[in-house]
């Protein structure tokens, strides 16, 4: 099948463009080797032919600054690539198309077939911009259309111009004429290395120290050559760079007719928002509201969850009979689908306002207000897009720290960023934040348990500044740290965008976390439900002669014969096992089971809790915490949830890593074992000594 | 008379006459910040942070390291 590149300069509205034309018919994935996400999509072309667009990270130049711009690079220069395309839909954003068309000149010289597509054109209309497109295409020698991935405007004329585009692959003639030192190095790679396209023999011979693909005996002959030929690699890019804006600039400034620079919207929103003072304000405020948000809108669509699920398992267990495999449906399966739906609100209006904040362009003005802060504690103002981010989930925040440029404040930002509290800490915080904090409101307007669970947020985020903190002094680094980064103007968020993000990331969660929550709590169910038999039969007996000696009645004795099985069960072993670690924290055997399982990813602690008390329970619709807060120890009597171990595990769950999810994904972006382990430890220390503390100090 | 970026005040500008570091030089100019450009500082971010400038129309923001090897001539007043 045929590929097409949608390539262009971060900004370009790029995204919009692919969304339009391939709709939900999107796929997710890396580039090879590297952690840049890489969106395919179909597209049926006119002509009935249907073809593969790649949606490739947005760059300035094919002089990489940065991991997405490098991955730019590494495709176009080598035809033997798998994302190596057949032709490139370039997207340019209109409005400032003279900073747009450098990375073009470029791709068209590399002898791709090309098609421009001026984006905004909607904007454009609205600013006054009039594009004269033929003069545009004689200059280029390409197909150049005005087009909007806002309102969809030309988009079955784009779809024309590709498939006319990929019969004709026509290249056009290269625009930069090489210096006589590039001259020769390209003729010697011609002849030596049988790279016989001029302008990627010039870019492998800058870029060769980087380029994975290229074998070392080429690199020494290229390095050899550059010696040979006193090629000195940055004065000849800058020198190429600046030609090629001095050949497209006068073009340009005729083709296109603008009115002078006045002040606009955004400089007057930016006045404000921007303003030295006011933006920190005005940026916690936004905070504030996003959590209060998700807090006050998720409950709804939770609780209908919830409500669905309950009924739909006692609707099970009245229609089937009693028996293992009912209850491997009820408490197993039934269970554990409940638990991963229920975050799917709290994912879904986290990314809605987040995403809003990135369309509008706000985000942008973030990095910018919280670079320098962000400095002290070697992180980068692009840091705080990823730590905000982490507030929903730390697998998509950490994948967002590609676009740091430094590999010190990059690595520090993985490291820092899955101690901010993530959407999966909410249920245990929920669940448990009543133990410790009464439902009341505070001066009117505010909920006391609100409040608390402010705090447990804001325990998060000093928790990753100071871990940060310590990493910067303690990991050396050599690389240049920088930040230049385009503000775009404020506008409308692009819905389809918007929408088209949230379910990308809600179904991510429930694909991918959703698979490992199924698997551990039908897992659990039966390391719960099962045990050594002979234990199992003595602890039944046990617990009915107990029962008979205090005279309890029929429903006391189902509850303590439960409670006496599970503790025989495999479940209950391996509890007890690590009990004697976590006693000192004011955990029980049951908790102890549940940190085990919610490894898998932390909301399991309510299901776990879930299955344990539901098996030793004999009315299903209490809720959980009314559940955990009739737990008593069975033979002192006491409550389990005291205020003190409530508050020790909720310290617990804000520092501990207990999601091998994220463990996963830091492997993968760091190239190895080591860093996820060195964060596994760090993170574990400082939540065994966070719930020893917090437990000494509460009892 | 050339003066560095971080000499600026905010509201002022000028045109870009060159730059005094290649690797920030390099990398700016992929962003179309050029030798020429028309320059203007519009915020300079809290906590002593960087710069938020309007090039040529379009709105970047940089660190002050690169913004004290961007040159500037003939100061204009802002508008």
């Amino acid at each position: 099948m045929q590929k097409i590149a949608l390539a262009g300069n971060p900004n370009s509205g790029k995204s919009s463009i692919f969304n339009q034309l391939t709709g939900l018919r999107q796929k997710v994935a890396n580039f090879p080797g590297v952690t840049v996400e890489k969106k395919t999509g179909k597209l049926q072309l006119t002509d009935g032919e249907e073809v593969t667009i790649v949606d490739f990270p947005g760059a300035y130049s094919l002089y990489p600054n940065s991991e997405d711009e490098r991955v730019v690079l590494n495709v176009l220069v080598n035809p033997a690539d798998e994302n190596f395309p057949d032709a490139v839909v370039y997207i340019a954003d209109i409005t400032s198309l003279e900073k747009h068309l450098l990375l073009l000149t470029q791709i068209k010289d590399l002898g791709l077939p090309c098609l421009l597509a001026l984006n905004m054109a909607d904007s454009a209309a609205q600013e006054g911009i009039v594009v004269d497109t033929p003069k545009l295409t004689e200059f280029l020698q390409m197909p150049v259309i005005a087009v909007s991935g806002r309102t969809g405007q030309n988009i079955p004329q784009l779809k024309q111009e590709i498939t006319a585009l990929l019969q004709r692959k026509k290249s056009s003639a290269p625009l930069y004429q090489p210096n006589p030192t590039e001259q020769s190095v390209i003729e010697k790679l011609q002849q030596t290395l049988g790279i016989e396209q001029p302008y990627r023999a010039l870019l492998i011979t800058h870029h060769a120290n980087k380029l994975p693909f290229l074998p070392k005996e080429k690199l020494l002959e290229i390095t050899r050559i550059c010696e040979a030929e006193g090629f000195k690699n940055l004065p000849l890019q800058i020198a190429e760079t600046m030609r090629r804006y001095q050949i497209f600039t006068p073009v340009l400034q005729t083709a296109i007719q603008k009115k002078a620079d006045k002040i606009t919207f955004s400089d007057r929103l930016d006045a404000v928002l921007t303003q030295p003072f006011l933006a920190p304000v005005i940026f916690f405020l936004l905070m504030f509201l996003v959590f209060q948000a998700v807090f006050a809108w998720a409950t709804y669509p939770m609780d209908l969850i919830d409500a669905g699920f309950s009924a739909a398992s006692e609707f099970l267990k009245n229609k089937l009979p009693a028996g293992w495999f009912t209850d491997l449906l009820t408490e197993g399966i039934l269970s554990g689908l409940g638990g991963i739906l229920v975050f799917v609100p709290q994912i879904a209006i986290l990314f809605l306002l987040v995403t809003i904040m990135e369309e509008v362009g706000y985000m942008s003005r973030a990095v910018f207000i919280f670079d320098k802060l962000m400095q002290q504690f070697g992180l980068n103002g692009r840091s705080v897009v990823s730590l905000v981010s982490g507030g929903a989930c730390a697998i998509p925040a950490i994948m967002s720290t590609r676009t740091i440029g430094n590999w010190k404040e990059r690595l520090i930002t993985i490291l820092v960023t899955p101690l901010i509290s993530c959407s999966a800490r909410i249920p245990v915080y929920t669940v448990l934040i009543g133990f410790v904090v009464p439902s009341k409101r505070i001066l009117g307007i505010f909920n006391a348990q609100g409040l608390a669970f402010m705090g447990l947020y804001l325990l998060g985020i000093v928790a990753a500044l100071g871990s940060a903190w310590v990493f910067k002094k303690i990991l050396k680094s050599s690389e240049p740290s920088w930040l230049m980064l385009q503000l775009p103007p404020y506008r409308l968020p692009v819905w389809r965008n918007v929408w088209q993000t949230i379910w990308e990331k809600t179904s991510a969660f429930v694909l991918e976390a959703g698979k490992v929550i199924l698997i551990a709590s039908i897992v659990l169910w039966a390391l719960a439900s099962f045990g050594p038999s002979a234990k199992m039969t003595a602890a039944e007996a046990e617990a009915t002669s107990i029962a008979q000696q205090k005279n309890l009645d029929e429903t006391a004795t189902e509850n303590l014969v439960a409670a006496y099985k599970i503790e025989s069960s495999y479940a209950g072993h391996i509890g007890k096992f690590i009990e004697p670690v976590i006693r000192p924290l004011g955990f029980d055997w049951k908790i102890g089971v549940a940190l085990v399982t919610s490894f898998a990813a932390r909301e399991v602690f309510v299901a776990t809790m879930a299955t344990i008390y539901s098996i030793g329970s004999s009315n299903d619709e209490v809720t959980i915490h009314d559940r955990l807060a009739e737990a008593r120890n069975p033979e002192t009597g006491a409550k389990v949830y005291t205020p003190a171990t409530s508050a020790s595990l909720l310290i617990f769950y804000v520092f501990a890593l207990q999601c091998m999810s994220t463990l996963a994904v830091v492997r993968r972006e760091t190239g190895g074992w080591k860093w996820p382990l060195i964060q596994f430890t760090f993170m574990g220390l400082l939540a065994y000594l966070g719930s020893w503390l917090t437990f000494q100090l509460f009892s | 008379m050339t003066n560095s970026v971080t000499h600026l005040k905010v509201g002022h500008g000028g045109r870009i006459s060159h730059f005094t570091n290649d690797h920030v030089a390099g990398k700016l100019m992929t962003m179309g910040v050029l030798p020429g450009s028309k320059l203007q500082v519009m915020r300079i971010a809290p906590f002593n942070g960087g710069y938020y400038l309007k090039v040529d129309g379009m709105n970047i923001v940089v660190r002050n390291d690169e913004a004290s090897s961007i040159m500037t001539t003939a100061e204009l007043a802002g508008n």
